[in-house]
């Protein structure tokens, strides 16, 4: 146990034994309060000489930091690279023709015969947006709006085909069930600014990642470190009112008596898990109070709203789209993680299911475009506005791309959809001390391979942290003998990200 | 799962490559697309060939070391003539007398755009070519290999496929310590590392640990009071013996099983129906596990109880374990895919639970770790795929003749028993290897049969079927099965199994901390008679059980994960537990054992949102709202939240160890949720009412089943004095909290309040939730 947070027990065991003879609940307040629940969240910024018994305080990273939190917006399933950020007008041209056998020979897919699969062209329009002139597609009309601050990398790589160990790379560097998640790795590095949320906080959309809760997990990080999931349906938290009758005060002094006692108990058993019981119930104490007005979205302007789109109904007709209401409820969970961040809390995930075309792309893509466009685009102008940008970065990310063929399979009426590619994909980053108005990497005229600036997700990741003040293979924890790190032994910072 | 797979993620130079494709076919590919096989391939050599003199090593330089005893990659063996003519997943690798259409040919010249064999090093020469050629064009003959099958089958060294031999227990440092031959195997690990084991936990604590592990409920203070007090040498003995014999626990270790079992009460997907007869093979558990039905006739009526000779209604019921796959019924859905989709789950879940091996890896491609070939994989596949799902009514004089009558027993086919029917033989569906694990794309037939590194289940037979399967699942010389079920046996008595990657026993999961103990332990269940209770006690009279389990800093460095048993093991209770221990504290527990599936209060809101509000809550009244845990009504698409919170599973796949999460959600739940806070109230009306000189510590040991120390009875009397004099400065708290409970007439009510405010407290303490 660390030695201030030994002292912090100790003080709270102290005076709670000696309240009997003197003093009494009512001064435990003013006792605790530098100490305790009450104490004001440490001034930002000035977090080295933190407390150590919340293992979210705040703390510096190895350098100056150009970023202070991230929203990662995880499209789950394979966005269509080709049909949105890397326009392929040779596909067009090609469409309907097989691919020399030498492109597929060592390739195996999911659902695609090789021996009558051809290219499949894409219908949508890209144009030149922003004063950069980036290339985007005619599916993310808003998201062209914020062409000069996005860096679109278009030479994205993994070593993984399927979803499940895809996303593990993505989210964890490793395929590996157990190791800690990108946001895990960061709040175990910085702590969190927030004293009345989670450090780490997930909102999902529609239908879960089939990645599920490992995709947000602290592997053998502590748990405290973990994605605390919101509920994606009705409230986000539940029981977030005290039971009637019981006042905030009283709620107050139980939970200060539930710390003393299990306070108490570590002293006895020294369960390093204790410590974590203890920080979730201050926490939790102070999410009740935090929690409803962050979620209260009756003082955001009607102009702010309707950026979003909250309140927005799903198109008709629909798509697949994980469940009905999406488009509110990414709309508002852009919203939520813009507030999160507002309010201190170093990484939120927003998750939604449903990328996975392989039939039926276009109309499906188009759906989910309308669902992601305006509200991501929203929130890169929102936080721009409100001077946010600079220190928060935006990521939006899968675990791979499609393929340049269409998916032949059988049983399929025609040819509507593509299968999963990891050898070339794209996804951008914004704000956080990102150069915007950039690409980065070139793939082949069919987008097959990359050809220019590969970037592997260590390569992605170790930008990341390096954006966070940390040299990714200082960044380490000491687990069964040996020091892990989220880049694992790989991981080349991609320089030109960063401005 | 399916995806792309790639030897070369980055290796094909795409640019050049479509110039190629673009431009101008070059000379060679047009030459293949001219010329026939004959003509491009190296000519055959022009002589006798013999197999062992000159196949046998070009095989064994280039082919073996991916297609032989230690690989079997696409599911091909070259090491031997037989393997080589029986070929892999892609067929035959020769076509004797004709070498040109032969695939081996193909593949060691990447004729007709195979990949070259072999990937790595040169290709083979002109030379050798040519002398595979003229083998198979001379009939590929040869004496048949030294050593035919059985012991031609491949074989493997990893640790998990070899015999259970009973091990010795080890002479070691401290005999005393040692109970029975568990802690001797522990001790002698310790020995190695130089650490002495934890002293025994303290009657108090081992008793909680073993009413919670055993029971899953905790001892009531007169339970504490009489086993602190046994002055017998066999206090512990009586005590296991007295909680093993309890219905609860049926209850506690069905529960487990259920994890397993993927048990649900609704059919999952968008509609996501009520199962309103799933509870039949919860209770069928329940009553297996108190009865101590052996662990192999267990297994036997779990995968093929409707196969037994005059199978009872039980046996059915019990066979129901492979029914409670999703079941979708959105409309346009393909009825096959979904039936296929079942089964692998069916297939994937047995390899889960019995061979503690990731099978599934094999439904789309041969294991690319294990020695499971894509084949295998589908004959395994081949048990289920026979199958049909029966809803058998339960009064047997429903009509059960017609198309019509089955149509409509099949949309309302009132009380049933959810089971299987088993055409017969001459009408079974066939079962194909499906390409990519594509339901579309079926290829070669394969028969019922089990993976080549295993046992043989006996002969290659049709008329296999699940029965013959359980049946091998449960033979004597089977390594895997008692392995995995004793270690998952021993994670739920300890928190962390042996084999701690409980759901992969393949090369990929973690080897045995202690390998000789977990085959004592496997043998020793086997010797038992199969019997889970024995085993169960086994282990828990152990030194090694019976350990304090407060963590020892100067092995926090050493050991950080426990993995050598110094100590027992502080385990967060299970989602069900925490909810149980909470109304048993409150004296509110119902321990009625089995029954329709309950409803208890849940916040509002939750199942509106599923489809179609299909989900409606209908709140349970009287004692049903008090039930256990395990018998809460679980709707796939909107689990009860309180057990979501605390990491049960969503029951849409086989559920191998839970999470122990550590949320704020956790918190909040515990500390706000009516539920929870109707058992303080309840607590502290147990403790007003019985007249207790002091309340508090009656409550404390209610709640944790030991007194308080000074220290914390001096904490909780100074909360609960300052409760009291807020309470009564507030008759509206004071009634909003209580309630409309009804309160004795010479009971105060602020005192009430005061105390369910308190009680509320211990109800969320780290200690309350956790076994120690």
């Amino acid at each position: 146990m660390h030695p201030i947070l030994d002292a912090i027990h100790r003080s709270r065991r102290d005076f709670l034994t000696g309240s009997a003879s003197g003093i009494g609940l009512a001064a435990l307040a003013s006792m605790l309060g530098d100490q305790g629940l009450l104490a004001a969240p440490p001034p930002v910024g000035n977090a080295p000489a933190g407390r150590r018994d919340d293992p979210l305080s705040p703390r510096p990273p190895h350098f100056e930091p150009r970023a202070k939190a991230c929203i990662c917006i995880y499209l789950e399933g394979g966005p269509s690279q080709m049909d949105l950020f890397d326009p392929k007008p040779e596909l067009n041209a090609l469409d309907g023709q097989p691919l020399p056998e030498s492109f597929t020979e060592n390739v195996r897919f999911a659902f695609i015969q090789k021996e009558s699969a051809t290219v499949m062209g894409s219908p949508r329009v890209f144009r030149r947006r922003g004063e950069c002139g980036m290339e985007l597609s005619d599916l993310l009309p808003h998201l062209g709006q914020c062409a000069d601050d996005l860096a679109l990398i278009r030479s994205m790589h993994t070593d993984q085909f399927n979803h499940h160990p895809g996303q593990l790379m993505m989210n964890t560097g490793s395929p590996m069930f157990g190791r800690p998640s990108v946001g895990s790795w960061l709040t175990y590095g910085l702590g969190s600014e927030s004293r009345d949320l989670p450090g780490y906080v997930v909102l999902t959309t529609g239908r879960g990642t089939s990645g599920g809760t490992s995709n947000w997990s602290s592997g053998f990080l502590p748990s405290s470190y973990s994605g605390v999931l919101f509920r994606d349906q009705g409230d986000p938290v539940l029981h977030l009112g005290n039971p009637p009758g019981l006042s905030q005060e009283l709620q107050r002094e139980s939970i200060e008596a539930i710390s003393a006692l299990n306070a108490r108990r570590f002293d006895a058993v020294r369960d390093q898990e204790i410590n974590s019981r203890i920080a979730s119930y201050e926490l939790a104490f102070r999410m009740q109070s935090s929690a409803p007005e962050l979620i209260d979205l009756s003082g955001e302007t009607d102009e702010t709203l309707e950026l979003y789109g909250v309140g927005r109904e799903d198109p008709e007709g629909g798509g697949r789209g994980g469940g009905a209401g999406v488009y509110n409820q990414f709309a508002t969970n852009c919203l939520l993680a813009r507030r999160l961040v507002e309010r201190g809390v170093r990484f939120v995930n927003i998750y939604h299911a449903s990328w996975d075309h392989h039939s039926n792309l276009d109309a499906e893509l188009s759906f989910n475009c309308g669902m992601a466009d305006r509200p991501v685009a929203a929130l890169i102008a929102d936080l721009k506005r409100r001077g946010l940008l600079d220190s928060t970065l935006v990521l939006w990310c899968s675990e791979f791309g499609r393929t340049p063929l269409g998916e032949n399979r059988p049983g399929f009426a025609k040819v509507t959809g593509r299968d999963h590619h990891p050898f070339a994909f794209s996804q951008f980053l914004a704000g956080g001390g990102i150069k915007g108005g950039q690409v980065i990497g070139k793939t082949d005229p069919i987008g097959w391979n990359v050809v220019e600036d590969p970037v592997h997700v260590h390569d992605y990741h170790a930008t990341i942290l390096k954006l966070f003040g940390f040299d990714h293979t200082q960044l380490t924890y000491r687990y069964q003998g040996r020091d892990f790190r989220l880049t694992d032994v790989a991981g080349q910072v991609v320089d030109r990200l960063i401005s | 799962m399916n995806g792309v797979l790639s030897r070369f993620p980055m290796a094909v130079p795409g640019l050049l490559l479509l110039g190629i494709f673009l431009h101008a076919p070059t000379s060679m590919a047009r030459a293949r697309q001219e010329s026939t096989a004959a003509d491009v391939l190296p000519p055959p050599a022009d002589r006798p060939i013999d197999f062992e003199a000159e196949i046998r090593p070009i095989l064994d330089a280039r082919c073996v070391s991916c297609h032989g005893p230690e690989a079997q990659k696409s599911g091909l063996r070259l090491d031997s003539r037989e393997a080589l003519l029986l070929g892999g997943d892609l067929g035959p690798s020769v076509e004797p007398g004709n070498s040109a259409e032969s695939l081996l040919i193909h593949k060691v010249t990447g004729f007709e755009g195979e990949s070259v064999m072999p990937p790595r090093g040169e290709p083979l020469s002109y030379l050798e070519v040519g002398i595979l050629r003229a083998w198979v064009d001379q009939g590929a003959s040869g004496e048949p290999s030294a050593s035919p099958s059985p012991t031609a089958r491949r074989s493997s060294d990893h640790w998990a496929f070899q015999p259970i031999n009973r091990p010795e227990a080890p002479s070691v440092s401290d005999e005393s310590w040692a109970r029975n031959p568990i802690d001797a195997f522990v001790l002698d690990r310790l020995d190695l590392e130089g650490i002495a084991p934890s002293p025994e936990a303290d009657r108090a604590t081992l008793i909680r640990r073993l009413s919670l592990d055993l029971l899953g409920i905790p001892p009531t203070p007169g339970e504490v009071d009489a086993f602190v007090a046994d002055p017998s040498p066999d206090a512990v003995e009586a005590l296991v013996d007295r909680l093993l014999a309890s219905p609860h626990y049926g209850e506690r270790w069905g529960r487990h099983w259920l994890d397993l079992a993927r048990y649900a009460d609704s059919d999952g997907y968008e509609k996501d129906n009520p199962r309103p007869d799933a509870f039949r093979f919860r209770d069928w558990v329940i009553d297996a596990l108190n009865a101590d039905l052996p662990f192999d006739r267990f297994t036997i009526e779990q995968l093929a109880g409707d196969l037994l000779p005059d199978a009872s209604p039980g046996h059915r019921t019990a066979a129901g374990f492979h029914r409670n796959t999703l079941t979708n019924t959105e409309g346009g859905v393909d009825q096959e895919e979904f039936r296929v989709a079942a089964v692998v789950d069916r297939v994937n879940t047995t390899g889960t639970v019995w061979l503690g091996l990731t099978v599934g890896c094999a439904q789309c491609h041969t294991h690319k770790y294990d020695p499971i070939t894509q084949r295998e994989y589908y004959q395994l596949f081949a048990f289920f795929n026979t199958s049909d799902e029966e809803n058998l009514p339960l009064d047997p004089t429903s009509p059960h003749e017609s198309a019509e009558a089955d149509a409509k027993q099949a949309k309302d086919p009132g009380p049933h028993i959810r089971t299987f029917r088993e055409p017969p033989a001459e009408s079974r569906r066939s079962t194909y290897i499906l390409i990519r694990g594509d339901f579309l794309r079926p290829g070669e037939v394969v028969r019922p049969a089990t993976f080549e590194v295993l046992p043989p289940i006996g002969s290659e037979d049709d008329a296999l079927d699940r029965l013959d399967l359980a049946r091998w699942l449960v033979s004597p010389e089977h390594p895997l099965t008692a392995r995995v079920a004793a270690n998952r046996v021993w994670s739920h008595l300890f928190g962390r199994g042996l084999v701690p990657t409980m759901d992969d026993f393949g090369t990929q999961g973690e080897p045995p901390s202690h390998p000789d103990l977990l085959d004592w332990l496997a043998s020793e269940f086997q010797r038992l008679g199969w019997s889970q209770k024995a085993l169960i006690r086994t282990i828990v009279l152990s030194a090694t059980y019976r350990q304090a389990s407060a963590s020892r800093p100067e092995l926090d460095e050493l050991d950080p994960e426990n993995v050598w048993l110094a100590r027992q093991n502080r385990v967060r209770l299970e989602a069900e537990v925490i909810r149980d221990a909470s109304l048993a504290a409150a004296g509110l527990l119902s321990t009625k054992v089995g029954g329709p599936s309950v409803f208890p209060p849940q916040p509002p809101g939750i199942s509106d949102l599923t489809y179609a509000r299909s989900a409606r809550w209908q709140e349970s009244a009287g004692p049903d709202r008090y039930r256990r845990g395990l018998y809460t009504f679980f709707r796939r698409t909107s689990p009860y939240p309180m057990l979501t919170t605390f990491d049960a599973p969503d029951a849409n796949v086989c559920a191998v160890g839970r999470e122990t999460s550590n949320t704020p959600l956790q918190a909040l739940t515990l500390l706000n949720d009516a539920v929870f806070v109707e058992c303080a109230r309840s607590l502290a009306l147990r403790v007003a009412r019985e007249d207790e000189p002091e309340p508090i510590a009656r409550a404390f040991r209610l709640a944790l089943g030991r007194s308080p120390s000074p220290d914390e009875r001096e904490i909780l009397e100074t909360l609960h004095r300052g409760f009291l004099s807020a309470f009564r400065d507030d008759p509206e708290g004071v009634s909003l909290l209580v309630g409309s409970v009804p309160v004795p007439e010479d009971l105060p009510r602020e005192r009430v309040a005061a105390l369910a405010a308190t009680a509320r407290v211990l109800l969320n303490l780290d200690e309350f939730m956790t076994r120690e």
